[in-house]
């Protein structure tokens, strides 16, 4: 049991149980981790297009099926309620900035409540702090959060539904490393949360009596020391699959490698800057993208060629992986693509007070992207909690 | 169903008003072109030009601000979802298409402050003054001082204020009759505007003009239609400060535009809503169906 178990055989198709999903026909199997995050992106992408309360219930409602139908029993794959946790504390800040910070009040508003005022200087005169709240205002702020809640909300199912520690292996060979320590820290939370269940069931299982800051004692000793021998393992087994060896590369080619990563680091800043600010010169827009782009791609071939890797039981690319995916950036091209209803109706406004429209394209792209919940394979059945 | 439900809606928050304030806002008043002079009054000039209409003027009272003036009289504005209603992302007039916003949601979805190369920009004249001058303050903070322009044009501007200068002069817009005209029942535009909403903080309050009032102009009469196409003369330089490359297309006519009724709001239907609540209650049912099902299958 390592984090970077590499030729790790997954469980699939062993399950002595029935698969306890309706499409049940199908081998239970896991999805390819890029499908998801493709599928997850490309959503978050469609979701940056609208403002519309009604769609963006719909997406978290669409996360949340996908999610419970088809995650793992891994200890990643329990962490979705934590990201609507997040989506929530989003909202709520939005909501009480936009109060606090008021951006106005219109003489057409509904009054909800008054804050107290703290007059700001005239040279200050920019920002007001307390005064009147507008039930407008507080709609359209918690619309506005609820668009980057929802995004939060892909990137977490995503991480809930991906096996981490296969999406390690699509990255480029040069990223290998980086990947590695990313995998290994992320990994950390899940698996102090089972430290300290394991201890607190062994307690219980010798009827330790102690309660409070005693029994606080009596479980933080043995999990530190449960952290601290995991670590000296994982570390020896990353050094017997060679972790961190140089390979074939000389200093020159380390040093014309981190070169080329850093021009065309500099280069995607620069292009994204021009292709973000319009009055910026046109060399700096896909120009500068394209070169960027280019010596970051040649940097990481360079620096690839020095972690030579196999992979024992390749993740196939199939037709689930396909369908995941093309539902993922299909929905996404129906909300970027303008096509057979009102841009109006993505971004409706609250001033005046309207009832916001349900657009059927939209309506349905969301839809087509839920149906991933039925096109994916059922996950394999429970494992042992601790299974890479 | 739907507009007593708002009704309902908007009672309760006038009655939570209520409880912490004691007086409900009033926008100030509109009026006719002829009511603003050279001293009073304050003359609000919107540029439709980009999407090929004309420049459109009317009047209104001080004090106000530039949002109210906006805001009034036919006139509406669209703030953005990011920085709400007192950033102006689209101007309508109810006089002009029916109403229609400009930008359309096509051309800026008004969900993010919109780019430094299109957006409505906001260009004061003081009373007697030759030029324009970039406002320092937004909409809703700004007090427009009796006499003055306030002008508003859509395009780019640069931080150094040389380009998207306004193409017509002050001049072709202020108001400049001394004494008002047309609809001599009423009494002079230097009626109180009605009170804002209490706490509201619309900045600091203009600097009254301490010089004497503006040289008089000769007083032309000016023509008692209230909708008269006024067409400037083109053989005017637009701008002394104007770039020289911002001259190849005509000025656009100006009409004065007269105090109407607002554009009618369209609440909107609740169908949407219950259906769009439906679906998430069910796509949620379904999730929650699963759940259950796979923590009985382990």
């Amino acid at each position: 049991m390592t984090a970077v178990d590499r030729t790790t055989v997954q469980a699939s198709a062993t399950g002595p149980d029935p698969s306890p999903d309706v499409g049940g026909r199908r081998l239970p199997r896991a999805l390819h981790p890029m499908a998801w995050w493709v599928w997850a992106l490309a959503l978050a992408t469609a979701v940056s297009r609208t403002d519309n309360p009604l769609l963006l219930f719909l997406v978290l409602a669409v996360l949340g099926y996908v999610v419970t139908a088809r995650r793992t029993e891994a200890p990643w794959a329990r962490g979705f309620k934590y990201y609507l946790y997040l989506a929530l504390t989003v909202v709520v800040i939005r909501v009480v900035f936009r109060a606090v910070f008021a951006t106005g009040i219109t003489s057409r508003d509904h009054f909800l409540f008054s804050l107290p005022h703290i007059p700001t200087p005239d040279w200050y005169a920019g920002i007001k702090i307390g005064g009147p709240v507008s039930l407008e205002a507080l709609l359209s702020a918690a619309t506005d959060g609820l668009r980057l809640a929802c995004m939060l909300c892909c990137i977490g199912a995503a991480n809930t539904l991906a096996n981490p520690k296969r999406a390690l292996r699509v990255l480029p060979g040069a990223l290998y490393e980086l990947g590695v320590a990313v995998t290994v820290a992320i990994s950390v939370a899940p698996q102090l949360v089972q430290s300290v269940q394991r201890v607190v069931r062994a307690r219980k299982l010798r009827a330790g009596k102690a309660q409070g800051m005693q029994a606080l004692r009596g479980i933080v000793v043995p999990v530190l020391e449960d952290a601290l021998e995991r670590s000296l393992r994982l570390a020896a087994a990353m050094d017997s699959r060679g972790y961190g060896r140089a390979g074939r590369a000389t200093r020159r080619s380390r040093h014309i490698t981190g070169a080329l990563m850093l021009l065309g680091m500099c280069g995607l800043c620069a292009g994204a800057y021009g292709l973000l600010d319009a009055t910026a010169p046109a060399f700096l827009g896909l120009p500068a993208m394209g070169l960027g782009a280019l010596l970051c791609v040649a940097g990481l071939h360079l620096g690839g060629r020095r972690v030579t890797r196999t992979a024992y039981r390749p993740d196939p690319w199939r037709l689930p992986e396909w369908a995941v995916a093309g539902v993922g950036v299909l929905s996404a091209v129906l909300l970027l693509a303008n096509l057979g209803y009102d841009p109006a109706q993505l971004n409706p406004t609250f001033y005046p007070l309207t009832w916001p429209a349900l657009p059927l394209v939209p309506t349905a792209a969301i839809l087509l992207a839920g149906t991933a919940g039925f096109l994916a394979p059922p996950p394999s059945p429970a494992q042992r909690a601790d299974a890479p | 169903m739907t507009r007593r439900l708002l009704r309902a809606g908007a009672a309760l928050g006038l009655t939570a008003a209520f409880l912490g304030a004691t007086a409900a806002p009033a926008a100030a008043d509109p009026q006719l072109m002829g009511r603003c002079t050279t001293t009073s009054g304050v003359v609000l000039a919107v540029d439709f030009s980009h999407w090929g209409g004309p420049i459109y003027r009317s009047c209104g009272t001080t004090p106000t601000t530039g949002y109210e003036l906006l805001n009034q009289g036919g006139w509406s504005t669209t703030g953005t979802g990011h920085d709400g209603p007192a950033f102006i992302c689209r101007i309508g007039y109810s006089g002009h298409q029916n109403g229609k916003q400009y930008p359309t949601a096509a051309q800026d979805a008004c969900v993010l402050t919109p780019p430094a190369s299109a957006y409505w920009s906001y260009w004061h004249a003081d009373p007697g003054a030759k030029d324009w001058s970039y406002s320092q303050l937004g909409a809703m903070l700004y007090k427009p001082k009796p006499g003055s322009v306030d002008l508003w044009i859509f395009g780019a501007t640069n931080a150094e204020g040389t380009e998207g200068r306004p193409r017509v002069t002050a001049d072709q817009l202020r108001a400049h009759n001394t004494r008002p005209q047309g609809d001599a029942g009423k009494p002079d535009s230097t009626d109180k505007a009605s009170p804002l909403p209490p706490d509201v903080d619309t900045g600091p309050a203009p600097e009254q003009p301490t010089t004497k009032p503006p040289k008089t102009t000769s007083p032309e009469p000016k023509p008692k239609k209230t909708k008269s196409s006024v067409s400037p003369s083109p053989a005017t330089s637009p701008s002394k400060t104007s770039s020289a490359v911002a001259a190849p297309r005509s000025t656009p006519s100006v009409v004065d535009a007269a105090p109407a009724a607002d554009a009618k709001h369209d609440t909107g239907s609740i169908t949407p809503v219950v259906i769009g609540a439906a679906l998430v209650a069910l796509i949620g049912g379904a999730a929650v169906f699963v759940a259950r099902r796979r923590r009985r299958a382990e």
